[in-house]
């Protein structure tokens, strides 16, 4: 077993132990312990997960909030549980992206490898396009762009994505059938 | 056709844009710039001082390099075409002219001032480069964003508080011809439709210097006939990317040409070039391929029309 594929089976054994660990001091130790395993990345990592998850968790966190606050019940558990799973799992899996070639992780079976090829190539895409979509606005602001034309503008782009990922997805299986992978 | 367009232009209800009034652009020359801050530049084609100057720009993504050195200026209502094959760094070029990114070496200056993302902080010099320099992206769909084709062409002007906002918006948008798409959303306009209404919207602004990134890839041959009579009656400083090579001389009289080593390979006259087939191939913009012509086999480089 090369040492991807070895970490590889951990990160998938940390995602099962995330969901099934209800304590959130556990939670809290294995967020602990993936910022130890991150060394000097730890707060870069921290904060990039943060990022990533906040509109989400903010938007459910409020509405679990209200929603206990009509029933008369305690949200404090519930909250602090929901938040640090969330937290563990993007952070585990940041660092398992940062430290792991994915492509040698799953290089026993070809067809993974090849869907995993297809979608690095759509995630780069995308990454350009973003920066596109971002530096286009820029270019025709003569001010700062106001929250409502950022709003606006990354609307724009999600939708495009939208369009452009359901073709590219209709393409990806055009591909696959015409390579033969769905016969072997 | 050019002629008609023109004054249709000058007809129009709105006042004759600076820029529009003759060949030399709209640029007012500054004579308040020292001639010693300008290094030395190529004898003038155009009267007055470069309306951009680059110098040793190099720009690299990660590791790989894709603009190496690049040093030319542009004076005023100069029609200026920039050549390179895919990934020769034009894009690139374009971005880092529009200010939107740093070059990784090397600087330019627009009408004597230098310019980089950062000095563009200042909101004096901000407002002004953005509202006399225009960018049209490669991709049309990353400039759309506004609920409908009028919204997309008000867009700017809207920031500069205008009174005569409606004529102007439904002014050029005669111009490109989309007038009957204004309540449309953007989006759900064809490739060549989303173009000009970017070109539309980039118009609204009146800017003196266009940046175009290949505007004719995805119009039909009548609507690049149109852009390129269009273009030509306008009076705007223009650097246009392309790599259609039969068009090119259409799109301006001077040629750069990026190579593929990202190097700037060629900086002149565009006639002169496109009889020079060994620099063509080194720019990747030929290529060479056999030819049978009643049993006689025979190669050589050739020219695709239309790309
Ligand atoms: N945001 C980016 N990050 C990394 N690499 C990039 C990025 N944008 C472009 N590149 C790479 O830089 C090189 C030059 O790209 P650029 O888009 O400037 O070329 P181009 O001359 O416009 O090509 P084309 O004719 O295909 O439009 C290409 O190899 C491209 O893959
Ligand atoms: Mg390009």
């Amino acid at each position: 077993m090369n040492r991807d594929r070895l970490l590889l089976c951990l990160y998938l054994a940390g995602i099962l132990a995330a969901t099934l660990v209800h304590d959130p001091v556990w939670l809290g130790a294995g967020l602990a312990l993936v910022l130890l395993l991150a060394g000097g990345d730890a707060l870069r990592l921290l904060r990039r997960a943060l990022l990533a998850i906040l509109a989400f968790n903010a938007i459910i966190s409020l509405s679990y909030a209200l929603m206990a606050w009509w029933q008369d019940i305690s949200p404090w558990l519930t909250l602090v549980r929901l938040n640090l799973r969330v937290l563990l799992l993007t952070s585990l899996t940041f660092l398992f992206i940062a430290r792991a070639n994915l492509f040698r992780a799953l290089d026993f079976s070809k067809g993974l490898t090849y869907v995993l090829g297809l979608a690095y190539s759509q995630a780069l895409t995308f990454r350009r396009a973003h920066e596109d979509f971002r530096l286009a606005l820029a270019s025709r602001s003569l001010r700062r762009p106001s929250l409502m034309d950022r709003y606006r503008a990354s609307a724009a782009a999600a939708s495009w994505y939208l369009e452009k990922s359901l073709h590219a997805a209709n393409q990806s299986a055009q591909a696959l059938r015409s390579r033969g992978f769905f016969h072997d | 056709m050019t002629e008609r367009r023109y004054r249709a232009v000058k007809n129009s209800l709105i006042p004759t844009p600076p820029f529009l009034k003759g060949g030399r652009g709209g640029i007012s020359t500054p004579s308040a710039t020292p001639a010693e801050q300008n290094p030395p530049s190529p004898p003038l084609r155009k009267g007055g001082a470069p309306v951009i100057q680059a110098a040793g720009i190099t720009h690299r993504y990660g590791a790989k390099e894709v603009l190496a050195d690049i040093g030319f200026s542009i004076h005023p209502g100069e029609k200026v075409v920039l050549l390179g094959c895919n990934g020769s760094g034009k894009s690139t070029l374009l971005k880092i002219l529009d200010g939107l990114i740093a070059p990784t070496a090397g600087q330019f200056t627009y009408d004597g001032e230098s310019i980089t993302p950062a000095r563009l902080k200042h909101p004096a010099l901000h407002h002004r480069f953005r509202r006399e320099v225009a960018l049209l992206f490669q991709n049309p769909d990353a400039m759309l964003f506004n609920p409908t084709v009028y919204d997309e062409i008000a867009f700017g002007p809207r920031q500069m508080g205008l009174t005569d906002l409606d004529q102007r918006v439904r002014h050029w948008a005669a111009q490109v011809g989309v007038t009957a798409h204004l309540e449309r959303p953007p989006f759900s306009l064809s490739g060549g439709e989303k173009q000009k209404v970017c070109l539309a919207a980039l118009l609204a602004l009146e800017p003196k210097v266009l940046l175009l990134d290949e505007p004719t890839a995805a119009l039909d041959p009548r609507s690049t006939g149109w852009l390129v009579d269009f273009l030509s009656g306008l009076g705007v400083t223009t650097l246009i990317t392309t790599h259609n090579l039969s068009l090119a001389p259409e799109l301006g009289s001077r040629a750069l040409v990026l190579g593929e080593d990202h190097r700037l390979i060629h900086d002149g006259d565009i006639h002169g070039l496109l009889g020079n087939m060994e620099l063509l191939a080194a720019a990747n913009l030929v290529h060479t391929h056999s030819h049978r012509h009643g049993g006689v086999e025979h190669r050589h480089s050739h020219v695709h029309d239309w790309q």
